[in-house]
């Protein structure tokens, strides 16, 4: 497996391992916190969210998916989860995310973007529900803009996708 | 404790519905047997299975069944049990297969339910393996409208075009949306369960006056609700009138025969723009301009089949109500493919339909939220009574058994009522 140190391409500065993946913690913090407008600025206006509903999965058009967030839908999303009138959120949900098992995958020829691999475990709680737990494996593609880093699009692949869910509101 | 039929016809009053009716365990049971065991219930699209071979496993009132397509073309529904020692014979949702075969001892059986062979067959007195039950036994009576498959446990059940009734006009306004006039489900289903009985949803089907406090969290500052359908006109709707009621509340409700409902669109104009536009010329070319308008007025936003389906006119797809237990449902959505329609059409319907119809939709998320709030809240013992009474004296007899009412009557949720006391107390 390769390591912290020798991945930043070759010739570029781009950012390492390392930065890449205090970046995506800080995006699961930003998610565990509820700071939803931080978390949404997070991501490029032409950014993709998307929870695929089958395995191997290959889009989003030719089967349904749990999440497919465009930007927009995105803005509807938080919109929604700090509107007072969103019952299935009172009482709000309390969310742990812990990462793991970070690898960069080849750059190829995505020019200037990072395909980061990790696995996450989550916890759900809510006062009357019973106790959640979803895992599984996030791809995180990212672009530098204006000398940040932005989510161009996130997958979440859970364990269970092909499986009925309770009413879901938090992004994974 | 069991119930007489006597007291079971009391659960519905005109007005109003015990609290049993949707919280006791035993009146759960008898409803297995009285109200899914004698009327058809659905039981998947005939896309499903659409090549000789081809299997789809589900359930019917808790039982695990396979909707099958033999080597003839013939659809078949069999009850998913071998007829040897009682196993669930297939597990996979979906497959092909020329014998379908037992995992515990070996024993396959025809798609149409025959039994094919028996491992060491000599050893059993051969009168055991040479009747029906020895195979995968068919449920009574099978029947298919447009492509939708039902099944009945009750050979006397009534035709199925009887029970229907003018009901499945909602069948035709979907299917005769493709220029072929033929539907797919093509692209899998949402999934998802809440902790309540598989009656609060039915009832919501035929319910526009919650959506003003349930789904408030969806309308923007300007009075719009988000963009449900794809299109430049026709995907959004003004959500609240200039007197300041939600306007699906001030749309109507019509209850039918044998305990279906459908409820008026909220959308006032036909998708337009850019593929829409190629996809009308399509049908206008196939059906005429005035036949065309009428096949894309939005006439109503769903049609409900009593007991456990639902078409979802507005958003082009089909939802199918599952009940686990008392106080636990399944449901499932799926997106139904025009065929001959431009693909670009299904694609979008897979998108917008994640907004408004998935386990994390902007607007399931707080019907489901409601389901579960009535579920505990009957637990209380105020009142035994839960009341259905909106609209009630002002219907229209449109004849044909349909009653319409205005302005969100209850009217749809009380032709359920009364389709499931008959029923009941039969």
């Amino acid at each position: 497996m390769k390591t912290v140190a020798n991945l930043a391409p070759v010739g570029q500065a781009g950012p390492t391992l390392e930065e890449l993946r205090d970046f995506i913690e800080h995006e699961a913090e930003l998610l565990d916190e509820r700071r939803f407008d931080e978390w949404l600025d997070l991501y490029s206006e032409d950014a993709v969210y998307w929870v695929p509903a089958a395995h191997g999965q290959q889009d989003w058009t030719s089967h349904v998916s749990l999440y497919y967030d465009e930007k927009h839908t995105m803005r509807t999303r938080v919109t929604r989860l700090k509107h007072p009138m969103i019952h299935c959120q009172d009482p709000p949900s309390a969310t742990v995310r812990v990462l793991s098992n970070f690898k960069l995958a080849p750059a190829g020829d995505t020019g200037g973007e990072y395909r980061v691999h990790s696995k996450f475990i989550m916890l759900e709680d809510r006062v009357g529900a019973d106790r959640r737990v979803f895992g599984g494996r996030y791809l995180h593609t990212l672009r530098q803009e204006d000398r940040r880093l932005r989510i161009v699009q996130k997958r979440v692949q859970l364990t269970n996708c092909d499986q009925s869910f309770p009413l879901l509101t938090q992004p994974f | 404790m069991t119930y007489t039929n006597e007291e079971f016809a009391n659960m519905v009053q005109a007005d109003r519905v015990h609290r049993a009716y949707y919280t006791d365990p035993d009146v759960f049971d008898v409803e297995m047997r009285k109200v899914f065991g004698k009327v058809w219930v659905y039981v998947g699209h005939d896309s499903l299975v659409p090549r000789p071979g081809d299997y789809y496993c589900t359930t019917l009132a808790g039982q695990p069944v396979v909707l099958s397509r033999d080597d003839k073309g013939g659809v078949h529904v069999l009850y998913n049990r071998c007829g040897h020692r009682g196993a669930k014979v297939l597990s996979t949702t979906r497959g092909n297969a020329r014998v379908f075969s037992c995992m515990y001892h070996g024993w396959g059986f025809r798609p149409n339910g025959e039994l094919a062979g028996v491992p060491m067959r000599a050893d059993f007195p051969e009168a055991s393996l040479n009747e029906a039950r020895a195979g995968m036994e068919r449920l009574a009576r099978v029947d298919s409208y447009r492509g939708f498959v039902f099944a009945s446990m009750d050979p006397d059940v009534m035709p199925l075009l009887d029970f229907l009734g003018v009901a499945r006009q909602g069948i035709d306004e979907l299917v005769d949306r493709s220029p072929e006039g033929r539907i797919e489900f093509s692209a899998g289903c949402h999934r998802y369960h809440f902790r309540g009985n598989w009656k609060l949803q039915m009832d919501n089907m035929a319910d526009t006056y919650h959506p003003a406090a349930a789904h408030g969290s969806t309308v923007g500052r300007d009075g719009r609700q988000f963009q449900r359908r794809a299109g430049q006109e026709g995907g959004a709707a003004l959500f609240f009138a200039p007197n300041g009621e939600a306007v699906v509340s001030q749309l109507g409700v019509r209850g039918f025969k044998h305990g279906h409902s459908s409820e008026q669109s909220l959308f006032d104009k036909e998708q337009s723009g850019g593929v829409w536009d190629e996809y009308r010329a399509m049908l206008v070319a196939r059906h005429g301009e005035e036949r065309t308008a009428d096949i894309l007025k939005n006439r109503r936003h769903s049609l409900t089949l009593f007991p456990t389906l639902d078409i979802l006119i507005a958003q082009t797809s089909v939802r199918v109500v599952k009940p686990i237990a008392v106080d636990f449902t399944e449901v499932e959505v799926w997106p139904v493919r025009l065929a001959g329609a431009p693909e670009v059409i299904s694609e979008d319907l897979v998108k917008y339909l994640n907004m408004t119809h998935s386990a994390s939709s902007f607007i399931q998320t707080d019907d489901l939220e409601a389901f579960e709030r009535c579920q505990e809240g009957m637990k209380a013992h105020g009142s035994d009574w839960i009341l259905v009474a909106r609209g009630m004296g002002s219907e229209i007899d449109e004849g044909d058994g349909v009653l319409f009412g205005a302005r969100s009557s209850e009217v749809g949720q009380r032709a359920k009522h009364y389709a499931w006391r008959a029923l009941m107390s039969a």
